[in-house]
């Protein structure tokens, strides 16, 4: 590594961390010392905002609503996508390219697209205001790129596998889930992490979809800043955690992680 | 490894369920689109067919046109930072010891945050009252204010795409600067090769297919992006910041226009179709060249 | 080309508990054809590393040509390397790839252009790959790229060694005897040292003018294939080198001890090795049973490699006495027979360091002039 490099790296490291350094100072002081008096160091700590956001049911409510339709809708995705990518991935079939092809461009459709016929769609069918909405919606981007990510990890896993299963004597159901699903953990968490990484953080289609019972967490702190009285340090607070989750999902793939990214398919 | 696959129909099984679910959430509410974009919608009941005026209409909006030249000069101006100093930064990174964990972890962190919690965050860092880097720079006495100054606009605004952003291709650049074998650094040591020879020779040879991922991912994103600059600046001061997904919701969800609006998704849904399928292609039919692996589609 | 020195060399891990290389001390000659043979975990790689400056010695030194190099960097020592797997430069024509080591040093030895390409031209004629000059490696099989990695390794001609790490790994079977030759004529052809690292004998024998055998981070013995063969020092060399390995028989005084000493084996001697193809087989009674090592063995499996003047040759495993043996030879006899072995020539060992203390060869022994590789 070129010492260039790494003072790039030093310094854009830095950039990283100074506006979550403030994000967390923020988050740790009262709304009026904010307004009050500008200080890099807070002089006057306090746990506060985080105590409004565990104690008021519209914050806390509104956190496991978000969890709620991310963990659907990684679940759908896996789900759904296991199959396809095990087959994708050891069989040619009529339409294959093509259909993996259009796949793709699902992940790449731009959600404003989608709002109007989601928010007719789903309206229609009643599934208005409820996280189930939001994870299928959100299946519209996850399901392709978990396919896609799946079925570049799966075809690195010998057919003989396969093979070596049948000649013991297992039934196809037996090799699926005893045998080859475990083997390709490291994919099922690589997917899992980038299911996460759309459905976490997208705000678009979760506030189309939504009302006032499925209130996910990315609404209610876009809510907030559009109503005047702003509290910076409870929107500073929410917004540290809604960090945490993310550390978490990459901390338990972090093996995993780089293989994902190197067979492109993000 | 290359797996020899047969030929066998029943497969379309496996895809089934995949197949349905995206169809519900694509395939119907696309329909529903390119149905409303021909058509001149007054209210539920009375509807007419009016063919490609919209799209003539949408491409000749001079308001469509600047958020169109907005959107591609943003667009080209994050990537040209982004990508070069994605690669830098994965160079920079070490190869494997304590810190590469930490450092990948953080790295990853901006790419996980709800994209209206970066806006949010940048906000706060930015505003020129109680923010960080708002209220520093006032202090160098550059009397920055991005809320009413078009150019600080942007300026905040692409400094925190790439704030946001960066990591994907750090991270993609990474994975294939690792894939080289050591044998290769060591040859290319042996050789007498200069540090330059090397990252030219070497290293560039391997990023190549990634970088092509790595572009193609951020100007579609890019193209893309609505939340955060919402978040940060609604689209101003005035219309400075307005790029084509906020134009695109602005129309449909505020004005219920629907004709237009429609016409408008359908042409920006296209155009991100053509980036599609050169990112197909070059996935594909590109491999990187590593000696224990072999591309299994043809 | 260089004369290098190994004095004292050893090496550990910083934490090990124990030295990968205890110190060992080995002259290579400039110009020799050398080869290191060990199985995996010997040592070897360590020992290849230390060589071509990737690592640092903890004790001892390495010389080239009487200078010190063990602190410089392998670019320093003007070495190059031939890796198990074909390491080119991918996006630049094979042309360019066989170039690039001379026009990396340019600035140093001064190569116009013109005497770069006659160079590129010469290496490449020496290899037959002239044709394979203007393509991509991606187009190449693995032996070309190979072979044009081999050529790399040889562009300089004031390069001190090459140096070989298992080069034939990666390449086809069918292909590797063609590379093995290709190497040995031009490591004749140019005298460039070569030093050859490999985990199989046949690559290793057929190679070097001298073979250094290691195991557990020694060398055990440094000589030419045919006294590492015809006498090993140690009884891993017996074991290791030879398909199969040579029988070992520990002494003792269950045996009839004149038997021994009339066949010229060491009286100290606690075991004695033999390779299957120094004994034959007898049907009883011997007749002359005192001066040759022999046994009573039944034939437990006969392995026919081909045939001899008609008649069936291959490896005979026998039960006796003193354990399984293994005869290599005309198969006279069938399973469940009971016929004697008997042993012409054998070593004599020290069973504490398992080293040879004596070789012996019977009065009645029918090999004529020892024989060579397989």
């Amino acid at each position: 590594m070129t010492s260039v490099s790494r003072w790039v790296l030093v310094f854009y490291c830095i950039y990283l961390l100074l506006p979550l350094y403030w994000l967390m100072t923020m988050a740790l002081r009262n709304n009026s010392d904010i307004t009050g008096k500008f200080e890099v160091i807070p002089s006057n700590p306090t746990l506060a905002n985080f105590a409004e956001i565990f104690s008021n049911p519209v914050w806390y409510q509104a956190f496991g609503n978000s969890l709620s339709y991310v963990v659907l809708n990684t679940l759908i995705s896996i789900c759904v996508a296991l199959p396809a990518a095990y087959v994708f991935s050891r069989y040619r079939f009529l339409g294959d390219r093509q259909l993996f092809f259009w796949l793709l461009t699902n992940r790449m459709a731009p959600p404003a697209v989608f709002l109007l016929p989601f928010f007719q769609l789903y309206s229609s069918i009643g599934l208005f205001d409820t996280p189930l909405a939001v994870a299928l919606a959100h299946c519209l981007f996850t399901v392709p790129l978990s396919v896609w990510i799946l079925e570049g990890f799966m075809s690195g896993v010998p057919s003989e596998v396969d093979e070596m299963a049948k000649i013991d004597g297992h039934s196809f159901p037996y090799f699926f889930f005893r045998i080859f699903i475990p083997i390709n953990r490291g994919a099922i968490g690589v997917t899992l992490f980038f299911c996460f990484m759309f459905s976490w953080v997208e705000l678009l289609l979760a506030r189309t979809l939504t009302g006032s019972t499925a209130k996910p967490i990315v609404v209610v702190m876009t809510r907030t800043v559009s109503a005047s009285g702003l509290d910076w340090g409870v929107l500073a607070a929410a917004g540290a955690l809604t960090v945490v989750p993310g550390i978490i999902v990459v901390w338990f793939v972090r093996k995993h992680l780089v293989k994902g990214f190197a067979l492109g398919r993000v | 490894m290359a797996i020899n696959k047969p030929y066998n129909n029943r497969a379309w099984l496996g895809v089934l369920p995949v197949l349905l679910i995206v169809a519900f959430s694509a395939v119907i509410p696309l329909m529903t689109v390119v149905n409303y974009s021909v058509q001149d919608i007054l209210d539920f009941n009375s509807r007419f067919y009016v063919g490609l005026d919209w799209y003539r209409e949408t491409l000749q909006d001079p308001r469509f046109i600047e958020a169109f030249g907005r959107q591609v000069l943003f667009s080209l101006s994050v990537l040209a930072i982004e990508i070069p100093l994605g690669i830098l930064v994965a160079r920079g990174l070490p190869k494997n010891g304590a810190w590469t964990s930490v450092l990948l972890i953080l790295l990853a962190v901006p790419l996980l945050i709800p994209w209206n919690v970066v806006g949010t965050i940048w906000q706060i860092y930015a505003r020129s009252d109680i923010g960080l880097l708002g209220v520093g720079l006032n202090e160098l006495g550059l009397a920055f204010n991005y809320t009413s100054n078009p150019t600080h606009a942007w300026l905040t605004l692409i400094a925190m795409d790439v704030w946001h952003w960066t990591s994907l291709v750090a991270l993609l650049s990474f994975a294939g600067l690792t894939s080289v074998p050591p044998a290769y650094y060591q040859a290319a040591e042996l050789d007498g090769a200069s540090k330059w020879q090397v990252f030219r020779y070497v290293e560039m040879p391997r990023l190549s297919g990634v970088l092509v991922i790595a572009v193609l991912l951020r100007l579609m994103d890019s193209f893309m992006i609505y939340t955060e600059p919402f978040v940060l600046t609604g689209g101003g001061p005035g219309n400075a910041t307005t790029f084509l997904s906020q134009y695109l919701a602005t129309m449909a969800v505020g004005q219920f226009d629907l004709g237009p609006a429609a016409a408008f998704s359908v042409i920006y849904f296209l155009f991100i179709l053509l980036f599609c399928w050169i990112f197909y292609n070059s996935v594909m039919l590109d491999g990187t060249v590593d000696e224990s692996e072999a591309r299994h589609h043809d | 080309m260089a004369n290098i020195i190994l004095d004292e060399l050893g090496f550990a891990y910083p934490g090990a508990l124990e030295p990968t290389l205890l110190p060992l001390s080995v002259e290579i000659k400039d110009g020799e054809a050398f080869a290191l043979l060990g199985a995996s975990g010997a040592g070897k790689t360590t020992l290849l590393n230390l060589l071509s400056g990737l690592l640092v010695p903890t004790t001892g030194r390495i010389l080239f040509n009487g200078v010190d190099v063990s602190s410089q960097s392998g670019s320093e020592r003007n070495l190059a390397q031939v890796f198990q797997f074909p390491v080119l430069y991918e996006s630049l024509t094979i042309a360019d790839n066989l170039a690039f080591p001379l026009r990396a040093r340019k600035a140093v030895n001064g190569f116009s252009a013109v005497d770069i390409a006659s160079r590129v031209a010469k290496i490449a004629g020496e290899l037959e790959i002239e044709n394979l000059l203007k393509r991509k490696p991606k187009t190449l099989s693995l032996f070309q790229k190979q072979l044009v990695a081999i050529g790399r390794a040889l562009m300089r001609p004031d390069v001190s060694v090459v140096l070989l790490d298992e080069p034939l790994t990666a390449v086809e079977p069918r292909t590797k005897w063609q590379l093995r030759q290709s190497l040995k004529r031009l490591q004749e052809e140019l005298g460039v040292t070569m030093i050859y690292v490999t985990h199989d004998q046949t690559e290793a024998l057929t190679f070097a003018d001298r073979v250094a055998v290691m195991a557990d981070g020694k060398i055990l013995q440094t000589a030419s294939p045919q006294e590492v063969y015809e006498q090993p020092a140690h009884e891993f060399v017996g074991f290791f080198i030879g398909s199969p390995g040579m029988n070992f028989v520990a002494i003792d005084s269950a045996i009839p001890a004149p038997m021994y000493a009339a066949s010229g084996v060491d009286q100290f001697a606690q075991r004695i090795g033999f390779r299957p193809e120094w004994a034959r087989l007898e049907h009883p009674p011997m007749t002359h049973p005192l001066s040759a090592v022999h046994w009573l063995g039944r034939v437990t499996h006969c392995q026919i490699l081909g045939t001899q003047d008609g008649v069936p040759v291959g490896i005979t495993t026998l039960a006796s006495e003193v354990g399984e043996l293994k005869v290599r030879g005309a198969i006279n006899a069938t399973v469940g027979e009971e016929i004697m072995v008997v042993v012409d020539r054998c070593v004599s060992f020290c069973a504490e360091h398992y080293v040879a203390t004596h070789y012996a060869q019977s009065s009645t022994s029918q090999l004529t002039n020892p024989v060579g590789n397989e």
